[in-house]
């Protein structure tokens, strides 16, 4: 398998069409720029242009949203084999998909659904992890789910299961920070003890959101700043696994460019000063 | 002790029923009503706009609790939509509807189709002159045909962004083809003799089979002009030529 090239470990934005014009003019310095795979699945046409244009300037993060990896069936070998030729064509410094399922018998809920975390769950899921990284011929990371339910069949705790997928398959860890804030408050753990269960090697891209509430729970929607839990939960797991590549999904009432690049400075601020604490030790 | 298999089978059961489930997941069955319903809306926009979006929502709810996602890729999300709307008891009093919806499907395929290098009409001198009529055209990846009774171009038009959504005709019937060129996809209105010819290129036929399609006359019309016309515009990818 082969290794992309390092991404700098500073803040980077999901790309949307919103921004394209924008940012092609105005450059920002970026060190990712991650678009969700499936949006570029066509033949051809304006977005794979568009993708040309930015692939040059800034390396590419590709965040697929509907490979179903913990599906009990194997992995659609159609969504996977346009992935690859995407991946092929592009070659991206990163590939990611999430830890969840979507579909079953060939219904898809286009969601990232919750697994019951189980052993069998949890072997299928590293079966299907295995198999993906095979065809692509490289390593993916995978991202940690918000989750609104959870099955009371499940016997391993949530950072346990990503923790062991990573193990067994080689993949690395796209930790998603708000994620886990959503999920300590929906489930009732403590952040802390999610974070000090992840191996730091294994994490290479750190997610931020904001979310919103619905009575008692909290949604996971990409629609609202990141909160300021969220961002101390993030200095935290910063000072402790290191300073990695931190993309800003912003994805619902997307805002104009300047606020994601406001949010993205923060993210830039809090890494700056983990630098400088590595670089004077 | 419960399966992975029978557990995922259940809860998309759950999400596709209008049953009440599980208060959990009925916020999955929301998200995914939304998530469906969002998609179906980025792809019809002229329907959202002429049915107003409370409308909108509900028909797509019930379009989606009906027909379930088949991909992980929501592009592909919605092709029965405009027979769904043509059955759909509560738009019965818009009859153009379902073909204003076949519009759009068609422009959201051709926005995605493959990219084609643009065809050079000179290549054509190579072809000795007795062998036009064996000429077989073939259409860009991108061209959709679309016809209809209704006026349903110049519905779709005025219902583009910035335009008050006042057709400029009320009647049809609209032969329209769909394409792409440097600026997206574009949607014209041409004549039926026209839309004939492409109908008869598209199905493969040779240039001698697609005149005899619409009329010796129609079609030394349609080969002075229109033929430039539709290679200029990026509408045919190549030619060959028949066997004798």
């Amino acid at each position: 398998m082969t290794s992309a090239p390092a991404v700098r470990p500073s803040a980077g934005i999901g790309l949307r069409a919103a921004h394209y014009a924008q940012l092609l003019e105005r450059r920002p310095a970026l060190s990712l720029l991650e678009v969700h795979s499936e949006n570029f699945f066509g033949a051809g046409g304006a977005s794979l242009a568009w993708l040309e244009r930015f692939r040059g300037l800034y390396p590419l993060s590709f965040h697929g949203v509907g490979l179903s990896l913990g599906s009990s069936e194997a992995v659609d070998a159609v969504h996977l084999a346009k992935l690859a030729s995407l991946v092929k064509r592009f070659q991206p410094a990163l590939v990611s998909e999430h830890a969840c399922w979507s579909s079953s018998a060939g219904r898809h809920s286009n969601d990232l659904l919750p697994l019951p975390y189980t052993e069998e769950a949890l072997a299928n899921f590293a079966a299907h992890v295995d198999a993906v990284q095979e065809k692509l011929g490289r390593r993916i990371l995978i991202e940690n789910v918000s989750s609104y339910m959870r099955f009371a069949h499940s016997t391993i705790p949530e950072w346990e299961f990503v923790s062991e997928v990573v193990r067994r398959t080689g993949c690395g860890l796209l930790l998603d920070v708000n994620n886990i804030w959503v999920n300590s408050r929906n489930h009732g753990f403590d952040p802390a003890q999610y974070l000090a269960a992840i191996d730091p090697a294994c994490v290479e891209e750190v997610h931020l959101a904001g979310f919103e509430s619905q009575g008692a729970l909290l949604i996971d929607t990409h629609s609202r700043p990141v909160t300021n839990d969220v961002w101390a939960l993030y200095r935290g797991a910063i000072d402790r696994i290191g300073p990695r590549p931190t993309i800003i999904e912003w994805d619902a009432d997307i805002p104009e460019l300047d606020v994601l690049l406001a949010e993205a400075d923060k993210a830039d601020a809090a890494l700056g000063t983990r630098r400088g604490v590595e670089q004077a030790a | 002790m419960s399966a992975l298999a029978p557990t995922q089978r259940a809860f998309i059961d759950a999400l596709y029923s209008q049953s009440p489930c599980d208060p959990g997941i009925e916020i999955y069955r929301r998200n995914m009503l939304a998530n469906l319903g969002g998609a179906l809306a980025s792809t019809f926009p002229v329907v959202e706009r002429l049915v107003g979006d409370v409308f909108f929502r509900e028909a797509a709810r019930v379009f989606v609790l009906a027909h379930p996602s088949r991909s992980g890729d929501l592009n592909e999300y919605g092709e029965a939509f405009p027979d769904f709307l043509a059955a759909y008891p509560h738009a019965r009093s818009l009859p153009y509807l379902r073909d204003v919806a076949r519009l759009e499907w068609a422009c959201h395929e051709s926005y995605q189709t493959a990219d084609a290098p643009p065809f050079d009409l000179a290549s054509l001198g190579a072809v000795p002159a007795a062998s036009y009529p064996k000429i077989r055209f073939t259409l860009h990846p991108s061209v959709r045909l679309v016809r209809s009774s209704h006026p349903i171009e110049a519905i779709w038009s005025a219902n583009q962004p910035g335009r008050d959504g006042t057709p400029d005709r009320e009647t049809g019937p609209d032969a329209v083809v769909v394409g792409r060129d440097e600026g997206g996809v574009r949607v014209r209105k041409v004549e039926d003799t026209e839309w004939d010819f492409l109908a008869a290129l598209e199905k493969g036929a040779t240039l001698e089979e697609a005149s005899a399609a619409i009329g010796e006359d129609a079609a030394a019309r349609f080969l002075a002009e229109g033929l430039a016309r539709l290679v200029r515009e990026g509408m045919v990818r190549g030619f060959s030529v028949a066997a004798a």
